[in-house]
């Protein structure tokens, strides 16, 4: 602490020189010559100090309204001595509260001697006056504890600021501080807390500081959790009258905060660990609270789970704050409990439930049952002589028959029949048999000494007398195989001798011997793999173990097909009843927007046929004379449809405009059915459906849905598979879309995982998160909620390269740069910085189907395509097979196109790989592509220093 | 009538309505001889004094996992429901700063969330396009979990924004990226009534937040992406009563000055704005000066007014967090750089239904609570 003090020392400069400010820095002292040592005051660095806060003419503009106290004329307004001597002793007493900014600089600049110093004569001082109330004696206890609170981290915000205004306050005058504790010069006192400039100010928030304690008292007494007496500001301390007077004279000052309010406030010291408190000398009164430092053993207390500070009712909310982790100091969050008091997690002490309502307690008890900071620690938990893994660890307290009571410590474990101990003792219990946690057993596990083994366990004395029992045949020293269910057999031999707890009693000479009994699992053991699967896992793990996966892409890039491939391929129910219902009625009005669009085709074509039809009349009229009636007669096309089906198309081509087409759902699929069925039967349509290629709007899927028109519009229809597949969305909501699956399921089929790899991911969860382009918002508004994914599946279409759309103001986008664009937007956003990227390049089987018919090059951004004589293609036609196709040819250069942009906005790789939407099998193999990518990248962060061994392996793997 | 025709009117119908909105504009700037702040400093106001500690943090809300999205007060002032990015709503009591209850969300991605005005129930609303309300009494099931008591469908992009209307129980606006707000009837889950959409007057693109007349809750406003904000009466869906220009980039936070007659802005362009809602003046426009970096403008991402409208609180991208006087148009306090602040970008702020406190929300997971300190009048 010297040191700290002096390396504060060189670097003199003035006090902080308020401009304008005009006021004197000190007041002479006239009191008794004092007969200690006044500490010398420190010269303040200015730099140190912000004091904008105080000094800053804009805040303080006027200079009346500058905090400097109004000297006191002597004990003039007050009553009564006392009141005064308490109100000179608050620079002293209150400012620790006080909450400021510049309580870092302070605290490195409150010379820790004349701190210490005062707290120790404040104490002293206040034994002297044993008439003063208990709340000022507090005050200066506090002021004491200046000492070791300047220990503390900036975080710990009031205790800094405490001792640094208490020791601006001492700064200059520690003396007159002192004289004024000791009533001797009111003046003095409150001359040096206006000296201090800033510490008066601080004083308003100490004060507010102390009211919400102030609160907690009062709610208390009350015991309504909800009751209103709590005020935010500070005006409920208790003497507020007797210092009106002063409240009004001092415009920023308040002097009026009661000695009791600072008392109660200022042990925000409290927070700090016991044995910080220890180390820096200041001692808890036995059996006080911690905080304000009153009440004895006997008063209730609770204590922190982490550092066993402990603290009574009126502090403990204080103390703790919001629990987030259970019962801990603010200080203590994050930090691990203590293992005595494992056994308290979750149980709730009288004193909360007093002090919180049933709802608050239950769910701080939850908290504290659940966060991670409060688990075992996996690597305190040694089994057969190897430390758990995180995994092993929720294996184990999540199978049927936990251990009970787990406490740090090594223990052996049986996988074959469950037997559970600690090391070097019998066992202790039988929990769920094959788990697959620590390592294998040792001979001595038990440290029997019987020559008898069991699973290759020397057994120990009390169950070999157990077996005995049980009627084992133990002469020779057997070694035996014992299976879960009891059975057991000698090792090498076949047929199973009997069952030991194959007669009653054993359970009751168990018992005798205090020897474990199997329990009764909640569900058999047998299917060891699905549990896990449906298991729900504890929350605190959950955000460890769940892989998050955003798929992202263009509209009409394929990402919904995609996404509903993967719930085909990994979940057993893929849709819900809700769900399907959705699907349906989404796919019913897709087929009314596809009518309508094949409608609106219709009135084009037909009036193109007209004009033209008008134009050869008017040819072959032009020698003759034109009849009227005759044009009339022949106003029919083969796009003409009949007067009730144009009622119909016109209705619903005037509902698509207004854009209401949900509002008449799902009403209108009963009414119009029959419409619907004479309409698609009708030649004009059938003549306009096979001019669909002329109808830029209809999607590709559209025939495959309007082929089954009939079918799909009646009320009865059911979505199979396929329809689902097809469907354009998965919500008809647009909304986000999100499906678990884990990586056994992931891996079910897959090559090339051992056993044990599969194990280390068994817990893992993927999610994948999809949504739609839209859904983000302008300008990837809402990515910033995506920053906690591990992998962006980025979707392109193929196909798109020749495509256009109209935006807004008419003009038509190339699809392939609009998609490039999004990339560029994904990528280039804030939240997704170093985050890995797949491009799953869709629709390949629409780009071998058309690159034949529309070269690639119709894209601007792919204008230097071209496979013979390309670079690229070179480089790339080497990996694959000689016949590459032209589609091939092309998959190759957007790929790499893709990932040069990457490059270029990133400096890293992207993972590029192809994809079939429509193909389950390649969606599979994207998605598998995706989880190696997540592995290889965990792998990565384990293995750092064969970084370079590695660094080419994803990139490679390209189908 | 041909297409190519059509267009062409479109196009040309277009221009005219862009010519006429730029004269609009020029007409209004002429009108606008001074601003709030320019008038007040004619009269001599000044800046209030704001000291560091008349604004103190006071309770420090701990226990979400994930950022802070959202958050609202109750109306009897001791409640705060917040919405985080780990998939929660927690309740929280404000005195005793413990949860109530913690609400476990089916879609994690959370944007909004909102008490009823009898404190009986919230609401949430986020990327699922869908708004969720909760009844805080109903039982909770096996796992804890509180079951969603009514869900708000028909939203066609994320739920960006809610509020219950004051004084209607059961009734909800909501805004959502489908450029539209829906008045919703909360017992029966239908829409009552949509603004904006096809309706040539709404918002152009996402609309992000909503915020409903105290005075008369029949008037609401919205802000968009498309920099406007646009003033609705529920009863008359089919317009906008007026729409209000000047932002440079997307309005994420509206609400209505405590008069009813005025209300904030704060936009991505990084100001807050003060509009009249019956002129349709933009009164007076917050900003500070930055540096000529255009992107490193912190954006104001969400406002609050103190109950007497004097201070505007305004938290930004950059965690700060300005008290501004509305008045002069001067930064009184900026609680970023308070003891205690938050370390992230603000992301939500509330006061409390009494002005008395403030609580923020911020991307650190805390919500932290600001009270006027000492004797300092509530302004």
């Amino acid at each position: 602490m010297e040191r700290r003090a002096k390396k504060m020392l060189p670097a003199v400069s003035p006090p902080p020189a308020v401009d304008s400010a005009d006021y004197s820095f000190a007041i002479e002292y006239h009191g008794p010559p004092v007969p200690y040592e006044i500490p010398e005051a420190i010269p303040i660095e200015i730099e140190r100090i912000p004091v904008a806060a105080v000094a800053a003419p804009s805040a303080l503009p006027d200079p009346l309204s500058l905090p400097v106290v109004q000297p006191l004329p002597s004990p003039g307004p007050l009553k009564k001595p006392s009141k005064s001597g308490r109100l000179a002793a608050d620079p002293a007493g209150a400012s620790p509260t006080s909450v400021i900014e510049n309580h870092a600089a302070m605290d490195r600049l409150d010379s820790v001697e004349v701190s210490g110093e005062v707290g120790s004569s404040g104490v002293l001082e206040s034994a002297g006056f044993p008439d003063r109330s208990a709340e000022l004696s507090e005050g200066i206890g506090s002021s004491g504890a200046v000492g070791f609170s300047s220990e503390l981290k900036e975080g710990e915000g009031f205790e800094g600021f405490s001792e640094g205004i208490h020791s601006s306050g001492v700064l200059g005058f520690s003396g007159e501080v002192k004289e004024g504790e000791g009533f001797e010069g009111s003046s003095e006192g409150t001359g040096s807390s206006g000296v201090v400039g800033f510490s008066s100010e601080f004083k308003e928030g100490e004060g507010l500081e102390g009211s919400p304690n102030d609160m907690v008292h009062g709610r208390i007494s009350t015991e309504s959790a909800l009751s209103s007496e709590f005020d935010f500001r500070s005006s409920a301390s208790g003497d507020d009258e007797a210092f009106d007077t002063q409240a009004k004279k001092a415009v920023l000052v308040t002097f009026q905060d009661s000695a009791q309010s600072s008392g109660s406030a200022s042990p925000a010291i409290g927070l700090t660990p016991r044995g910080r408190m220890e180390e820096s000398g200041m001692r808890v009164p036995k059996g006080a609270c911690y905080r304000c430092l009153k009440g004895n053993r006997f008063t209730e207390k609770e204590a922190c789970l982490a550092c066993d500070a402990k603290y009574c009712n009126g502090c403990v909310l204080r103390a703790m704050g919001s629990m987030p982790e259970g019962r801990k100091c603010v200080s203590c969050i994050g930090s691990s409990i203590m293992e005595t008091k494992r056994e308290k997690l979750g149980k709730s002490s009288r004193m909360l439930k007093r002090l919180l309502s049933s709802s608050e307690v239950q769910l701080v008890m939850k908290a504290e049952k659940d966060c991670e900071a409060n688990q075992l620690r996996p690597e305190d938990i040694c089994v057969n002589g190897k430390k758990l893994t995180q995994e092993e660890m929720v294996l184990l307290q999540s199978c049927p028959c936990p251990p009970s009571k787990l406490k740090p410590g090594y223990y052996w474990y049986d996988k074959v029949s469950g037997f559970w101990g600690q090391q070097g003792h019998k066992p202790d219990k039988i929990i769920s048999p094959h788990l697959n946690v620590g390592g294998s057993i040792m001979r001595n596990a038990s440290n029997g000494n019987t020559g008898i083994l069991i699973n290759g366990r020397e057994i120990t004395k009390v169950e070999l007398q157990m077996l005995k029992w049980a009627g084992v045949q133990c002469a020779g020293n057997p070694h035996f195989w014992v299976n879960a269910d009891g059975t057991y057999q000698e090792e090498g031999q076949k047929n199973i001798k009997g069952q030991i707890w194959g007669k009653p009693t054993m359970k009751l000479l168990c018992s005798v011997l205090s020897l474990p009994i199997p329990s009764k699992p909640a569900n058999p053991s047998g299917e060891e793999l699905d549990n896990m699967v449906n298991r729900a896992v504890p929350d605190y793990l959950e955000q460890k173990t769940l892989q998050r996966i955003l798929l992202v892409g263009y509209h009409g890039s394929g990402t919904s097909t995609i996404f509903k491939q993967a719930k085909f391929l990994y979940r057993s129910i893929p849709f819900s009843e809700d769900e399907l219902q959705d699907i349906k009625l989404m796919v019913q009005s897709n087929i009314y927007n596809y009518l309508g669009i094949l409608l609106e085709g219709r009135e084009r074509f037909e009036e193109e046929s007209l004009a033209e039809k008008r134009k050869n009349q008017q040819l072959r009229s032009s020698g003759t004379t034109g009849n009227k009636e005759l044009d009339e007669h022949d106003d029919t096309t083969e796009y003409s449809i009949g007067p009730r089906l144009k009622a119909f198309s016109d209705w619903l081509l005037k509902v698509m405009a207004s854009g209401n087409l949900e509002a008449i759902f799902p009403a209108a699929t009963r009414e119009y059915a029959p419409l619907v069925e004479e309409l698609w039967n009708d030649a004009a349509i059938q003549a306009t459906y096979r001019r669909r290629r002329e109808l830029p709007l209809l999607p590709s899927v559209a025939s495959y849905f309007l082929e089954r028109v009939v079918d799909i519009s009646r009320v009865e229809y059911e979505p199979t598979d396929k329809d689902i597949l097809y469907a354009d969305g998965i919500t008809s909501s647009n909304g986000l879309a999100c499906t678990d699956f884990f990586s056994s399921q992931l891996a079910a089929d897959g090559s090339g995982n051992d056993d044990a790899d599969q194990q280390d991911t068994l817990l893992i969860r993927y999610q994948l998160i999809r949504l739609h382009a839209k859904g983000l918002g302008e300008n990837c508004k809402w990515l910033d909620m995506f920053d906690d994914v591990r992998l962006v599946i980025f979707c392109v279409a193929l196909s798109d390269y020749d495509e256009y759309y109209e935006d807004a103001n008419g003009v038509a986008i190339n699809k392939m740069l609009e998609s490039k664009r999004f990339f560029e937007s994904v990528v280039g956003h804030p939240s997704f910085y170093q985050m890995d990227f797949l491009l799953i390049l869709n629709k390949f089987d629409l780009l071998e189907q058309k690159i034949d018919m529309t070269p690639l090059t119709v894209c601007e951004w792919f204008d230097d395509f071209d496979p013979v004589v390309s670079r690229h293609h070179y480089s790339n036609s080497r990996s694959i097979n000689n016949c590459a196709t032209m589609a091939q040819h092309a998959f190759h250069y957007i790929a790499v196109k893709f990932k040069k942009l990457f490059c270029s906005l990133t400096g890293r790789k992207l993972y590029v790989t192809l994809a079939n939407g429509l193909d389950s099998d390649s969606v599979d193999v994207a998605l598998r592509y995706a989880r190696e990518i997540i592995k290889w990248e965990d792998e990565r962060l384990v293995f750092s220093s064969s970084e370079s061994f590695y660094s080419t392996e994803p990139s490679s793997y390209s189908p | 009538m041909s297409v190519a025709e059509l267009k062409e009117r479109h196009i040309a119908a277009t221009a005219t309505v862009n010519a006429l909105r730029e004269r609009l504009k020029q007409r209004r700037q002429a009108l606008l001889d001074t601003d709030v702040a320019g008038y007040a400093r004619s009269h001599g106001k000044t800046a209030i004094c704001f000291g560091s500690t008349d604004l103190v943090c006071c309770r420090t809300l701990q226990g979400h996992t994930g950022k802070v999205y959202s958050l609202d007060w109750t109306l009897e002032r001791n409640r705060i429901v917040s919405a985080s990015q780990d998939g929660r709503l927690i309740v929280w009591n404000a005195l005793t700063s413990q949860k109530t209850h913690a609400i476990k969300l089916h879609c994690a991605w959370v944007m909004t969330c909102a008490f009823a005005p009898n404190g009986q129930s919230v609401a949430c609303g986020g990327l699922d396009s869908a708004c969720s309300i909760f009844n805080l009494n109903s039982q909770v099931d096996r796992d804890g979990n509180i079951p969603i008591s009514r869900i708000l469908t028909g939203h066609k992009g994320y739920v960006s924004s809610c509020q219950f209307v004051p004084d209607q129980e059961t009734r909800l606006i909501t805004s959502s990226g489908d450029q539209t707000c829906v008045l919703w009837d909360v017992t029966t889950g239908q829409r009552i009534s949509v603004f904006g959409g096809e309706f040539p007057s709404g918002h152009t693109t996402d609309v992000l937040s909503v915020s409903i007349n105290s005075s008369n809750s029949n008037m609401f406003v919205s802000g968009s992406c498309d920099a406007t904000a646009r003033l609705w009466d529920t009863r008359i869906a089919s317009r906008a009563v007026r729409t209000y220009h000047g932002h440079e980039g997307d309005v994420n936070a509206v609400k209505f000055f405590p008069d009813g007659q005025r209300f904030g802005t704060g936009s991505n362009d990084g100001t807050c704005r003060l509009f009249d809602m019956r002129t349709g003046h933009q009164l007076q426009i917050y900003s500070q000066q930055h540096g000529n970096n255009d992107n490193d403008v912190p954006i104001a991402t969400s406002i609050a007014f103190s109950i007497s409208g004097r201070l505007l609180f305004a938290g930004y991208s950059n965690g700060d967090c300005y008290a501004w006087d509305t008045l002069v148009a001067e930064v009184v306090l900026n609680l970023g750089s308070l003891q205690n602040s938050h370390e992230g970008r603000i992301s939500c702020l509330g006061l409390s239904a009494d002005g008395s406190a403030l609580c923020t929300g911020s991307w650190d997971k805390n919500l932290k609570i600001w009270a006027f300190g000492g004797h300092r009048r509530v302004i």
